[in-house]
């Protein structure tokens, strides 16, 4: 069987599970009620008149973990790869990935290490 | 071939033999939807048949490519229909365990309870449709549909199992993570643009939380492909029937992973981002009535599939390893959804017993706990299949 054939079940049920919130908000606009005021339109802010907009510079303060996060997630990428092709592997390769991941964790250990002093 | 009685027209022939089926082995909703339309579509060809003899719409109604294709829309039915109820379900078992761990009863009328499920679905469906005025209308939306519109994909990619799937994909495992793990990004781009500073702080912390659970969460799939050779979710079960269930060598990595697939799904103590005691409603606070109800209803879905994925990954799936009753022949799928259900009641307890995390603590709770954990965990399981036990 093609590759092709073999996915058009998951077209058709992606149909309904990515159509299904749409097509629910959109029926529902028959029976709900529609009296709009000007308080709804205001943004929420526990009740007081909104001050400023939202759209601000904000300072998040993970950017060292999120830096980290992206060279992590590359790594655990190539793990992966490694771990579903185990079976067929020399040992060799086996100690290079170990030699790999290892040199990874040690360089989180470090990063994390000085994240505790530099704090960004 | 000569058409007179209605059983000319309604035959069930065997599913397999119609030259279009769309799988490689038996698919029992398939099955079901084909039975359906054979019914259906057979009745309504010996109406028309009755009415107006001889016509080419009848013949048309029961030939194997518009069968073949109504037979997919009732499958998508069927599928849809069976994860929404299963859903509901968890659901009701939340309110009324969570209920009994806080000394009162939960949810009583009807059915037990479970009608109040239904009753909030349809108030939620009347309720009025406010959109504030500075919210940005095309993040708003779509973002939302795109949240409700993943979960629910993956909770229908969920096999229930080897005869109940869509597609038996040999990289199944990574597909739905891969899936699971877009949330938190459409929660960014929707917290910003709603122009909140909720949902903003909220947005910002889903992504934090996504930072500290997913490299985690990654090592330890990469631990069970590792033991099973294969991310074919059949054949990770499959593996598990053949030696043991995987909770017993990798009873690390179970603890780990569960804790982190209640982080994936946002719920208590991991649900910073959406933290109703801090934050108002977190990322959700402008979105009301039916789009809120959805996104609850989402969020449930979430919780389906993360308990599905440790059900799959170490609870051994839809088998069980010794079964008198012959369950793994007749009746695996139920097998599967009561691991599930009990997978979401320790869920729950968890939910009940724990205070919720504080957004300084979720980084170092993964990146200095979660993490060290599952190497540890990929570790003894790497001296097992050097030692030769698996």
């Amino acid at each position: 069987m093609s590759l092709i054939v073999s996915y058009i079940p998951l077209v058709v049920v992606g149909i309904i599970a990515l159509g299904f919130a749409p097509l629910a908000w959109w029926a529902s606009r028959f029976i709900r009620p529609y009296k709009p005021t000007e308080w709804m339109e205001t943004t929420y802010e526990c009740g007081s008149d909104p001050i400023g907009e939202a759209h601000v510079q904000f300072r998040f303060q993970y950017y060292a973990f999120a830096i980290i996060f992206v060279v992590f997630d590359l790594v655990a990428t190539f793990l992966m790869i490694w771990a579903v092709a185990y079976g067929g592997l020399s040992t060799m390769a086996t100690v290079w990935m170990l030699l790999f991941f290892g040199m990874s964790i040690l360089g989180v250990t470090y990063a994390l290490k000085k994240e505790e002093t530099v704090w960004i | 071939m000569v058409y007179s009685s209605i059983l000319d027209w309604i035959h069930f022939p065997d599913v397999m033999s119609n030259m279009y089926y769309p799988f490689d082995v038996y698919n029992l909703p398939y099955d079901i939807s084909y039975k359906l339309w054979e019914l259906l579509g057979g009745t309504i060809a010996w109406l028309i048949n009755l009415l107006l003899p001889g016509n080419p719409v009848s013949t048309w109604l029961i030939c194997d490519e518009v069968v073949n294709m109504f037979a997919l829309i009732i499958f998508m039915i069927v599928i849809f229909l069976v994860v929404f109820i299963a859903t509901l379900i968890s659901l009701w078992e939340e309110r009324k365990v969570l209920g009994r761990l806080m000394d009162r009863r939960g949810t009583m009328i009807g059915m037990k309870g479970f009608l109040q499920c239904v009753a909030d679905g349809l108030k939620t469906f009347m309720k009025e449709n406010t959109m504030p005025k500075k919210v940005d209308k095309m993040t708003y939306m779509w973002t939302l549909s795109l949240v409700i519109g993943t979960s629910v994909l993956i909770a229908c990619m969920i096999p229930l199992s080897q005869r109940w799937f869509v597609v038996d994909y040999s990289t199944g495992l990574l597909i739905i993570m891969a899936l699971f793990a877009l949330a938190p990004f459409f929660i960014l781009v929707s917290g910003w643009g709603q122009n909140n500073k909720y949902s903003l702080i909220g947005g910002m912390r889903a992504a934090e939380l996504m930072i500290s659970y997913e490299v985690p969460i990654l090592i330890m799939i990469a631990t069970t492909a590792l033991m099973a050779g294969s991310f074919n979710i059949g054949d990770i079960v499959n593996a598990q029937f053949n030696s043991t269930w995987y909770f017993i060598p990798q009873i690390v990595g179970f603890i780990t992973f569960f804790f982190c697939a209640t982080a994936e799904s946002e719920r208590t103590p991991f649900d910073i981002a959406e933290a109703e005691a801090e934050l108002v409603e977190g990322w959700q606070t402008e979105y009301a009535g039916m789009k809120w109800g959805l996104i609850m209803l989402g969020d449930y879905f979430r919780g389906y599939v993360a308990c599905a994925m440790i059900t799959i990954m170490y609870l051994g799936g839809w088998l069980l390893p010794w079964d008198p009753l012959q369950i793994n022949t007749y009746l695996p799928e139920l097998t599967f959804l009561i691991k599930t259900w009990f997978v979401f009641f320790m869920m729950i307890i968890l939910r009940g017993a724990i205070a919720r995390v504080r957004p300084d603590q979720i980084l170092n709770i993964g990146w200095k706990v979660f993490m060290p954990l599952s190497v540890v965990n990929l570790a003894i399981v790497l001296m097992l299949k050097i030692g030769g036990v698996y």
